[in-house]
């Protein structure tokens, strides 16, 4: 289980796990061996809402930084995410045809969308941000948000 | 100096589905929320409230908090102060209706003229309160609003300074083998040091008097709070005088 | 006894409360009541002797199951929860929104959803005179 940093903004509480490199738009990598597993944040997950469906990119497809990885629809939003690392698709969350919320429920842990076999891993993790670096990020938008409502 | 968390005031309506009351309070905190007063206000779920949810329980700890009820069985400020703490302000749906002469509202699925008018009506009071909450200082203390100029009141211990910036921090603590979330503990911690109190038993007692505003204790656990208070704040300390 | 989760934060919630009306107004009135979450949670007496002596059926906007949670706590059991999340599942073109006013394909789905209950329903009430009987 990993340690989080929390913040609360009205009455919603973000965690941001740090094990994990981030993209700006939210979106988790971590680092085991030579595979990456990605997954939301917790942040994209609370303001996007319950998911309702969740389309994978499938085994073996091949991947650029940037590409999109999952598209998520919830009764408020239809997000694409983008890959935060190059690679090939070596595993899909098997989870997210039937049961996506997962990805609200435990977005760290079973909520985890692929693992890809990283091509260019130290490339592409200059592009990424630390735990701290994505909390701060992340909190701002949150406030942002709050201020919105 | 970091930023303090904007003031904002949750609603907490009772939605009850078996009178029309009920569909009246989920409408009326619907008006003030999206329309009358909408960057000021939060909604608390009722059922999620009930259920354990933890934001929707340190939003009420920590910010004034309205229940709104249908009737007098008033699930929402029981709830609230069950949970919480005493709402700062409480209608009454029946009693709003009975003080202004109208008639009783009617349908619970679409609310009739009657139904209509006690949505206005109770809204426009909730929405007035919003106003004197945010304008007053509420003291969770005494559980009332107190003169602005009070001598040092435990809101004060909110104008810590904060590592995390804003919003309410949480920290999770183990009581006695139990894992406890106590809200506002990292602020109220930056407070005690900033204020030169440096750990020992004299500084756990008083921590666990500021700590008991914004969470409920429950009744015998003093001992064991204040054993965790004195090892979390003895370990905040000694990190923060290591420049950690 | 039929429990709706009624949230206020999300469509889905208003979804929970309109099938509930939907089902002991309209579609079986005669074999179905609605209990107020809070108050069994609170501890009302009748409620909690409601859900004690009754079969149960929950309706939960989300995947969080507020409802389907407290009756459990609350000393009921729960013959059989609805999300309304699932049933959206199944009928995707029926996009609820709206919590003060649902819209149009909130109510149809809130009608889907009171149809689906009722056949639990029917099942239910016919499994327990089928005890009866023997």
């Amino acid at each position: 289980m990993p340690d989080y940093l929390e913040t609360t903004v009205d009455k919603f509480i973000f965690k941001v796990a740090t094990d994990r490199y981030y993209s700006a738009e939210g979106v988790w990598a971590l680092v085991e061996g030579d595979r990456i597993r990605i997954g939301m944040t917790d942040f994209v997950q609370q303001r996007n809402g319950d998911i309702t469906f969740a389309v994978v990119r499938s085994e073996g497809t091949a991947l650029e930084a940037g590409d999109e990885v999952a598209a998520i629809e919830t009764i408020k939003a239809n997000v694409s995410l983008a890959s935060p690392v190059s690679g090939t698709v070596a595993e899909v969350n098997p989870a997210m045809e039937m049961s996506p919320e997962v990805a609200n429920q435990d977005p760290y842990g079973e909520g985890w969308l692929v693992v890809v076999q990283a091509r260019d891993w130290p490339g592409d993790r200059d592009s990424l941000l630390d735990p701290r670096a994505y909390f701060e990020l992340m909190k701002g938008q949150a406030e942002e948000e709050a201020k919105k409502l | 100096m970091p930023d303090l968390p904007q003031r904002k005031v949750g609603i907490v309506a009772c939605s009850g589905e078996e009178l029309a009351e009920g569909t009246v309070t989920r409408l009326a905190a619907l008006r003030v929320l999206e329309q009358l007063r909408s960057g000021d206000t939060v909604t608390i779920c009722l059922p999620l409230f009930l259920a354990g949810g933890e934001g929707d329980r340190a939003f009420a700890r920590f910010y004034p908090t309205i229940a709104v009820d249908g009737c007098d069985k008033r699930c929402a400020a029981r709830a609230t102060e069950l949970y919480s703490g005493k709402p700062a302000a409480s209608v009454v749906v029946s009693d709003l209706v009975s003080e202004h002469g109208l008639r009783r509202p009617e349908g619970t699925r679409r609310l009739n003229a009657s139904g209509q008018q006690a949505v206005e009506l109770t809204a426009g009071r909730v929405a007035g309160l919003v106003d004197q909450l945010l304008d007053g200082q509420w003291s969770r203390r005494s559980g009332s609003f107190v003169k602005a100029e009070a001598t040092a009141q435990p809101e004060d211990a909110v104008q810590a300074t904060c590592s995390c910036g804003s919003g309410i921090p949480i920290q999770k603590v183990d009581v006695d083998g139990r894992t406890v979330s106590l809200v506002a503990l990292p602020l109220i911690f930056e407070q005690f040091r900033g204020d030169g109190k440096a750990p020992g038993a004299d500084v756990a007692k008083q921590l666990l008097d500021i700590v008991r505003i914004y969470n409920p204790l429950p009744a015998g656990s003093d001992e064991a709070y204040l054993t965790a208070l004195a090892r979390e704040y003895a370990a905040f300390y000694s990190q923060k005088e290591a420049g950690l | 006894m039929i429990v709706p989760c009624s949230g206020i934060g999300k469509s889905y919630g208003a979804v929970s409360r309109e099938a509930a009306y939907i089902l002991t107004e309209d579609a079986r009135p005669q074999s179905t009541q609605l209990v107020a979450l809070s108050l069994l949670v609170l501890g009302d007496a009748e409620a909690r002797a409601a859900v004690e002596a009754q079969p149960t059926v929950t309706i939960d906007g989300c995947k969080l199951a507020c409802a389907a949670k407290m009756v459990q706590d609350s000393g009921g059991s729960v013959a059989r929860g609805f999300a309304v999340l699932d049933v959206y599942r199944r009928h995707r073109e029926l996009k609820p929104q709206g919590i003060a006013e649902l819209n149009e394909g909130g109510q149809q789905l809130a009608h889907a959803l009171a149809e689906e209950i009722s056949a639990v329903v029917d099942d239910l009430i016919a499994q327990d005179e089928a005890r009866h009987h023997a």
